[in-house]
């Protein structure tokens, strides 16, 4: 029986050869013969063959009339290693976005998904352009019909934004700060307020506690911001994705902290 | 020898992984300060080690920004966090693979998608039933035992089975279970549909809401508000009825959630 509180040997026998690992996952991909991984991983001819050798040993792979196929479980041990493979990869392709940021109000479940953000795109503003972080959400918000946010700051543009969606018959849900809450609604003409309000096409949480981080989900398509830790919102830097995988992420941390700030 | 720019490139691919994974020291010091931050001697104390051992994986920890000290209190940094939290997933993964391995081996597995197989550390505390030889229906009981208790099933049925229908129906009627959902495939619909009275006490029956889906699923999940089990086939195609999964804790039933959801459920 395995310890779960610890790496394992064969967790630490998989991770320990890169060539392994290499050849795993293109035996993952396709069965083939020591001569086609040697041509698709570059791997000399001796390090694949030996290193075959001791992956059969340890039953990860066997070998049918020349091709070695991955074993029924290595398939599925392999699965949950590539995903760490792939969350440690999104820790550092991001790394500006998350060290030094605060993640305290990101749900553990959102944090074993990181996986889910893989085709997010990091936006991040230049000298050139110190408003691009913004307007990239701006963007996605305006043109958006079904719109939930959290806004942990007031920004001049966002009671004027959230009125033009009203306007467009779309639906706004947001969580915000009890402190901005009528900074940001007062300015929203009361006759789309109110009818949107009716309609339920517009739905305010505010919150007494600290939000710490800035989402918005605009008709599936998700943006993310954190608060740098020394308590300023990263105004600089903001995670953007289109794709269905982000978007039911989003939706989970919005449930999330709706849950959590909301009584 | 394998050229320079190749060993460059599986190096970069896989260096955290194999950095993290290989040393039991780095991996122990993130898990213990994974909940609070601790200092040297707490840290000395539980893992039990020598303070220049320690003191050098968290030098190497710190370099790569996964740990930091402050005020001789060592915590994780952001970046840590999430590693960490991943590394847990990782191990948790295998236990749950590991422990039921026996069960997750003799299947076909090809119908559970591969994002629901990352999250099978949800089914850590899931244990599987066997049946005997001297008891075949081990298994079944336990299933018809866990429904009969329910008053909301969701059920991927991918098996045409009077036993199985017989108990259900018998369960509806009986005005305990109030809801039924159904999640068919097409060709099991069809069969359904020409018994006459399957057709009657299942698919017009009001408490059952039907879902037809053309794949030919290899999958019976099962899942109440109080449980979710699993039987699989086997890699040759046949149903086995032999070995049941069964969960009971708030994680499984969201993995299975997650694997109904996945199937329109």
């Amino acid at each position: 029986m395995y310890n779960h509180n610890e790496i394992n040997n064969d967790i630490r026998f998989l991770a320990q050869s890169e060539i392994r690992l290499k050849i795993l996952s293109e035996l993952y991909k396709r069965p083939d013969d020591v001569r086609g991984l040697v041509k698709k991983t570059k791997i000399t001819y001796s390090s694949v063959s030996s290193n075959i050798n001791k992956l059969e040993e340890n039953n990860y792979i066997r070998k049918v009339e020349k091709k070695y196929y991955l074993n029924h479980m290595a398939k599925v041990y392999l699965k949950a290693l590539m995903d760490f493979k792939r969350s440690v990869d999104i820790i550092n392709n991001y790394d500006s976005f998350w060290n030094r940021h605060n993640i305290s109000q990101l749900s553990l479940d959102s944090m074993k998904n990181i996986t889910d953000l893989k085709n997010a795109q990091l936006i991040e503003t230049t000298p050139l352009d110190i408003y691009k972080t913004h307007n990239a959400t701006k963007n996605q918000l305006i043109e958006s019909k079904d719109v939930k946010a959290i806004f942990p700051y007031l920004h001049p543009e966002y009671p004027k934004i959230i009125e033009t969606i009203l306007k467009n018959g779309g639906s706004v849900k947001l969580i915000v700060p009890k402190t901005i809450f009528k900074a940001m609604m007062t300015p929203v003409s009361s006759k789309v307020k109110n009818a949107a309000i009716k309609q339920g096409k517009l739905k305010v949480y505010t919150v007494t506690s600290d939000l710490n981080l800035y989402l918005t989900i605009c008709d599936g398509k998700m943006s993310l911001g954190l608060f740098k830790n020394d308590g300023s919102f990263d105004q600089n830097r903001i995670l953007i994705s289109n794709d269905e995988s982000s978007h039911q992420w989003a939706e989970e941390l919005f449930k999330h902290v709706k849950n959590m700030v909301i009584k | 020898m394998t050229n320079i720019e190749t060993k460059k490139e599986l190096n970069k691919e896989f260096r955290d992984v194999k950095y993290i994974l290989t040393s039991s020291m780095r991996a122990k010091l993130l898990l213990a300060v994974y909940e609070i931050p601790k200092n040297l001697d707490e840290l000395r104390n539980e893992l039990k080690k020598p303070s220049a051992t320690i003191l050098h994986g968290l030098k190497e920890l710190e370099t790569i920004n996964l740990v930091r000290k402050a005020q001789k209190y060592y915590e994780l940094t952001s970046n840590g966090y999430l590693l960490t939290t991943n590394m847990i997933k990782l191990i948790e993964n295998w236990y749950a693979l590991g422990k039921s391995e026996a069960f997750w081996d003799n299947h076909d597995l090809t119908d559970i998608p591969d994002d629901i197989i990352k999250n099978i550390y949800l089914l850590k505390n899931a244990e599987y039933v066997n049946s005997t030889t001297s008891d075949l229906s081990i298994a079944f009981n336990s299933y018809i035992d866990l429904i009969s208790k329910a008053t909301k099933l969701q059920i991927i049925l991918p098996i045409y089975s009077e036993n199985h229908f017989k108990h259900i129906i018998d369960l509806l009627n009986k005005n305990k279970l109030d809801e039924l959902d159904l999640i068919l495939s097409d060709e099991i619909y069809k069969s359904i549909n020409n018994n006459e009275l399957f057709k009657e006490e299942l698919l017009e029956n009001k408490k059952v809401k039907i879902t037809v889906i053309k794949h030919n699923l290899k999958i019976f999940l099962t899942s109440s508000e109080e449980f979710m089990s699993l039987t699989l086939f086997f890699k040759d195609g046949h149903y086995d009825d032999s070995q049941i999964l069964i969960g009971k804790d708030k994680n499984a039933l969201k993995w299975a959630e997650n694997l109904m959801k996945y199937y329109g459920g």
